[in-house]
């Protein structure tokens, strides 16, 4: 009986102490860690608004296709558009997606943040001009692009060999289309 | 003594040879930074843990020992962890859940058990970097293989004005994609574990 006390004993100080260094090691990393996260997002938000100010996030679903929204206010100070976080289901798991959307839908930009797909291949979504195949669609009665034969040849050509992403990028652009349109038209 | 430190790099060499921590060296050998990074994460955890392990050997009982090893290596693959996610978020990203995995990789479980827990701590930590070492090398040889043949570029650390990555011309174009994908790690695996027991095989006869 005594030995069961002294051998956990022994386990749990070697617990404890891991615990402490751990406890220390995080309050020293957790600041930086938090902000680069931030300063990653803000990076992300500036090129997908251009000139327009973004307003205060709003999550939407934690869980969902549509993480949170950010009104986009013009000049004039009415409401833009949206730029929305979204989470698409790639070929290595999900990938966060910032895109900026009109009021009817519309894609004006779109960039792909953290993703784990693979290099020279769905890693290449990860390069600005892989998302002009989506800027201009989405509008009014139009839809977003979600199969290789909604594209052009050259660029169903360029997607080959990485349809996953392409497909999960298009589809999370497509949800998102949808959920500004319905919001759009509540905000006018 | 100076064996405990070079048998991991080549005789005992923890990919090639004892075929050990094979699933992180599959997963992250796509590109060479990664590699890199991968290496230098394992050698800090085995370094940390095959000193701690060796140092309480006498301390920590035989009955607990395992959970005692996970909870030393556990805490230097958090420190890593959380260091990387902090000082090398664009490494760390890439490197995505294989970073927390080093947990469970089976070179440091088994060093802690079969090496350090019997040894000095001089001879511990000259058997983790030599094991550590050994490992980035042969993932790094792979990562090597299929970057160049799977994407055409040998990505390195950015310095300066320099991107970090270098364009193979021919490659670049046109490359194998197949090399760059799983089924290509377990290929380029499957053929330099090959190629070692090969070389094991010649070496033997000759001296036959």
């Amino acid at each position: 009986m005594k030995s069961i006390f002294a051998i956990g004993g022994k386990l749990a100080i070697i617990c404890a102490v891991a615990a402490i260094i751990l406890g220390f090691v995080n309050s020293v990393t957790e600041p930086k860690i938090e902000l680069n996260r931030k300063l990653e997002l803000e990076r992300a938000l500036a090129s997908v608004a251009g000139n327009a100010e973004v307003g205060e996030e709003t999550v939407v679903d934690a869980e969902g296709a549509v993480y949170s929204f950010f009104p986009v206010t013009g000049p004039d100070g009415s409401t833009s558009g949206y730029i929305l976080r979204l989470v698409g289901l790639g070929y290595g798991g999900d990938m966060n997606i910032l895109a900026n959307y009109a009021p009817d839908g519309e894609v004006a930009a779109v960039v792909l943040m953290e993703n784990q797909e693979t290099p020279g291949l769905g890693k290449k979504a990860e390069k600005p001009d892989y998302m002009n195949k989506f800027i201009g669609t989405g509008g009014g009665t139009g839809d977003v692009p979600v199969r290789k034969d909604q594209l052009s040849q050259g660029e169903a050509d360029a997607i080959t060999g990485a349809t996953v992403t392409f497909i999960g990028i298009a589809k999370a652009l497509h949800t998102g289309s949808a959920f500004v349109k319905e919001k759009g038209g509540a905000a006018k | 003594m100076i064996k405990e430190f070079t048998k991991g790099i080549l005789k005992e060499n923890p990919i090639f040879i004892i075929l050990l921590g094979l699933c992180p060296a599959l997963a992250v050998s796509t590109q060479v930074v990664n590699a890199l990074g991968m290496g230098a994460g394992v050698i800090f955890v085995l370094l940390g843990s095959n000193i701690f392990v060796s140092l309480l050997k006498d301390f920590i009982p035989e009955k607990v020992r395992i959970p005692s090893y996970i909870v030393i290596i556990a805490s230097f693959v958090t420190i890593v962890d959380l260091a990387m996610q902090a000082y090398l978020p664009s490494l760390s990203k890439s490197l995505g859940v294989f970073v927390k995995l080093i947990v469970v990789n089976c070179i440091i479980l088994g060093r802690a058990e079969a090496f350090a827990s019997k040894n000095t701590l001089a001879r511990s930590v000259l058997d983790a970097l030599g094991m550590g070492i050994g490992f980035t090398l042969g993932l790094v040889l792979i990562a090597l293989i299929r970057e160049v043949f799977g994407a055409g570029t040998i990505t390195i650390f950015p310095i300066g004005n320099f991107s970090g990555e270098i364009q193979i011309p021919g490659l670049y174009a046109a490359p194998a994609r197949v090399i760059g994908l799983s089924a290509g790690a377990l290929l380029v695996v499957g053929y330099l574990k090959g190629l070692f027991n090969w070389m094991e095989m010649r070496k033997k006869g000759g001296k036959a």
